[in-house]
């Protein structure tokens, strides 16, 4: 045994990164950093905006020679109390919240169905039908407000939150099915062909084999139903009339814009508020969210 | 005619409902003028068993707009029976419910919407010729604007009920005006463009809307137009825009522009408020709600107490070159109430809930019913007196043609402010933005 040392320099110069010998400092800065930092502000300005304008006085709002307009001099909780204590902002919230969460929910069942059904099944003109399923998505809902509305009539369903579960799943399916489409075709076919030769049915397989491991595609194209839903306007709009029914997108609009005087304030109190259950939503999937969209299960 | 006191109240209503509730009711509300009514014979709606009825209407402008509103509608619940339920939309957002209610032939029996939609509706909503004609001859006539907006076009049938018009005058900061040289606005279009050129030079510019913004941005682009006296089509729809008065008002528009504060281009309707407030410009047109959000901050009081209103320059044989946002209620064929919803009108615009409602709304509404000129609304601060005259004016959105889809698309599409937009901002000389203009109305009105 002989003993060694370690020169503490080396260590630290084999952990740094590994510049390759084109690389320098300087260009990555210019062509990482620079580029990133840009990025990042034009991404978050808007979030920065709209926070600080719920913080905002009216009089800092509206004169900006004698205010700095990125920085807020007199914050006040004014426009959030007025939101919560004013409006039925709390009771929109949790409408919203319900209305995403069912059509997401029933989203992704009626998509799982149909993914693996045109994905593993290849029945005739299986291609096709993924091609008119995703066609379907591109139809846009100022079209289709007024036919569905002849539905929800008909169903008794106007003015209720099940007009909105039952009519989001009509953007919804398509683009889930079609996510996830993709996502079971990178998934081997192999351990399904495993188990059918164990004996297991298709509705096992689905079940136990493919489910499990299309996880994070699942919850990709939950994240992606749930914040569509969550955004969703012209439908909101359309079927449903009572002020405390209404989703958050709609009711803020009613009630925060007189006319034409914007309660900026407390219109970027509620995009705040609002958008926070979104974000949430992001920051506890994101690992998911990345590795379906990377595509994570490898053969 | 009569002259309607609080004594008056109890007699009004027809069949007498309202004898009972409105004296309780008055208790508690504002004393009220004199409004001069004739003595004319109710209506007979007998009011189905077991009526009920859904209302929409756009949000309220100022709070009493909504609470006096629910109040005069849970007023007629009492008296009647009849249960009423009153929903508010975005002002934006309301034609897509009327859209559906009347596509699906469900949903709201009363709409009180804006002024073209009960002409894209006329063979879905009921015909209101006698209510119109009861209210008309009891309150003093209807304004020339309401009688343009309420009866299907080029004949004598009312197809709604006007209830309010939101007039877009000129606001003013006196001082700076007075100081520029003119103890009041001009209506002279050459000295009004030189009142513009001082305030300027004087670092206090003024600023007209010419992004796409529903209201003021269209409002600009018609006043101008029909101060000029072009128009976008004739009687008969036919597309006339390309002609020597509208290219003059480009001209006009275009230097009255280089006045203007920087940034008109890409202004939405809350854009002027904004900058009158903050004191960036000194004068532009807009309704009465710059004056009050000045007036009701302690903060720019100051700004209110030297707010001034008139009508808007530029007047061809007497006729401002004006018209207004009117709130303009049907009803439509689908509901199984039609007394019901036609009765819930009538009450809405009798006097004692009327009055009460006009007054509170400050201004924000003017009356369609000319006997309400006496109403204390217009009693109460000077300063709003030019928003009284709204139902006067006598143009309307798609002068000089019928009222429809086509003149809402013109609207919605900003055809005639991009046209104007387009010059100011030395994109297009003004014969060939008066010809990108032909060509698109042409397109919309050839599909209408």
């Amino acid at each position: 045994m002989t003993d060694t040392t370690i020169d503490p320099a080396a260590v630290t110069e084999s952990e740094g990164p590994q510049l390759l010998s084109w690389d320098s400092r300087a260009r990555r800065i210019v062509t990482i950093y620079v580029p990133l930092v840009c990025f990042l502000i034009v991404l978050l300005f808007p979030f920065y905006w709209m926070a600080i304008t719920a913080f905002k006085p009216n009089s800092e709002l509206l004169n900006y020679k004698d205010n700095n307009p990125f920085w807020i001099s007199a914050p006040t909780l004014d426009n959030i109390r007025k939101l919560l204590f004013e409006t039925d902002y709390l009771h929109w919230l949790a409408t919203t919240m319900g209305i995403a969460f069912g059509s997401t929910f029933l989203s992704l069942f009626a998509s799982v169905l149909a993914a693996y059904a045109i994905q593993r099944l290849r029945f005739r003109g299986s291609d096709y039908v993924g091609l008119a399923i995703y066609a379907a998505y591109l139809v846009p809902p100022s079209i289709l407000f007024i036919p569905l509305a002849q539905v929800v009539f008909q169903l008794g369903l106007y003015d209720t939150p099940f007009a909105l579960v039952l009519t989001y799943p009509t953007f919804l399916v398509p683009f889930c099915t079609w996510l996830l489409i993709g996502y079971f075709k990178s998934i081997p076919y192999e351990l399904e062909e495993c188990a059918l030769i164990d004996g297991a049915s298709r509705l096992q397989i689905l079940r136990r084999i493919t489910l499990p491991l299309a996880v994070p595609g699942l919850i990709s194209a939950g994240i992606f139903a749930f914040t569509l839903s969550w955004n969703e306007f012209i439908y909101a709009l359309a079927f449903i009339s009572s002020t405390e029914k209404k989703t958050v997108p709609v009711a803020i609009l009613t009630e925060l814009v007189q006319g034409d005087v914007y309660q900026w304030g407390s219109l970027m109190a509620g995009a705040l508020l609002g958008s926070l259950p979104v974000a949430i939503f992001y920051m506890f999937f994101v690992e998911y969210y990345v590795s379906s969209l990377t595509g994570a299960v490898k053969e | 005619m009569d002259h309607f006191t609080r004594r008056d109240a109890f007699k009004i209503g027809a069949g007498g409902i309202g004898a009972v509730a409105v004296g309780g009711m008055l208790g508690s509300r504002p004393a009220q003028a004199a409004i001069p009514i004739a003595d004319v014979a109710p209506l007979k709606q007998p009011i189905e068993a077991g009526a009920t009825l859904r209302v929409i209407r756009p949000t309220k402008f100022v709070d009493p707009d909504e609470t006096v509103w629910n109040e005069n509608t849970a007023k007629f619940q009492k008296e009647t029976g009849v249960a009423v339920r009153t929903d508010f939309v975005g002002w934006e957002d309301i034609r897509a419910q009327v859209a559906v209610a009347a596509r699906t032939g469900a949903g709201p029996d009363v709409v009180a919407g804006w002024a073209n939609d009960p002409h894209l509706y006329t063979d879905k909503i009921l015909d209101m010729t006698e209510l119109a004609t009861y209210l008309g001859k009891k309150y003093g006539g209807w304004g020339p604007l309401p009688q343009i907006y309420g009866k299907k076009f080029g004949t004598e049938n009312w197809v709604s009920i006007p209830m309010g018009c939101g007039g877009g005058a000129m606001v003013y900061r006196k001082s700076w005006v007075n100081a520029a040289g003119y103890a009041t606005m001009p209506d002279d279009l050459t000295k009004f463009l030189d009142l513009c050129r001082k305030l300027k030079a004087a670092g206090h510019p003024p600023g007209f809307a010419l992004g796409n913004a529903v209201g003021d941005g269209n409002g600009t682009a018609t006043w101008l137009l029909w101060a000029h006296g072009a128009a976008a089509v004739d009687e008969q729809n036919k597309v006339i825009i390309n002609s020597k008065e509208t290219i003059a008002a480009l001209k006009y528009g275009a230097e009255l522009y280089k006045t203007f504060i920087p940034g008109t281009l890409s202004w939405l309707d809350p854009s002027n408020n904004k900058a009158f407030i903050a004191e960036e410009i000194s004068l532009t047109q807009n309704g009465v709600s710059i004056y009050f959000a000045a007036k009701n901050d302690p903060k720019t009081k100051h700004i209110a107490d030297d707010i001034e209103h008139s009508r808007m320059p530029g007047a061809i044989d007497g006729r401002a070159p004006e018209s207004a946002n009117t709130l303009n209620a049907m009803v439509f064929k689908h509901t199984k109430y039609p007394n019901a919803a036609k009765e819930y009108l009538r009450f809405m615009m009798e006097a004692p809930q009327y009055d009460v409602w006009l007054t509170q709304c400050l201004g924000y509404w003017a009356h369609p019913l000319l006997a309400f000129d006496q109403s204390d609304c217009w009693k109460q601060d000077p300063k709003i007196i030019a928003y009284r005259d709204a139902q006067k004016m006598t143009y309307w959105d798609g002068y000089k043609g019928p009222i429809g889809a086509a003149a809402a698309s013109v609207s919605a599409e900003y055809v005639l402010v991009q046209m104007l937009a387009s010059v100011c901002a030395g994109q297009n000389t003004p014969e060939d933005a008066a010809k990108e203009a032909e060509r698109r109305l042409t397109r919309i009105y050839r599909r209408s």
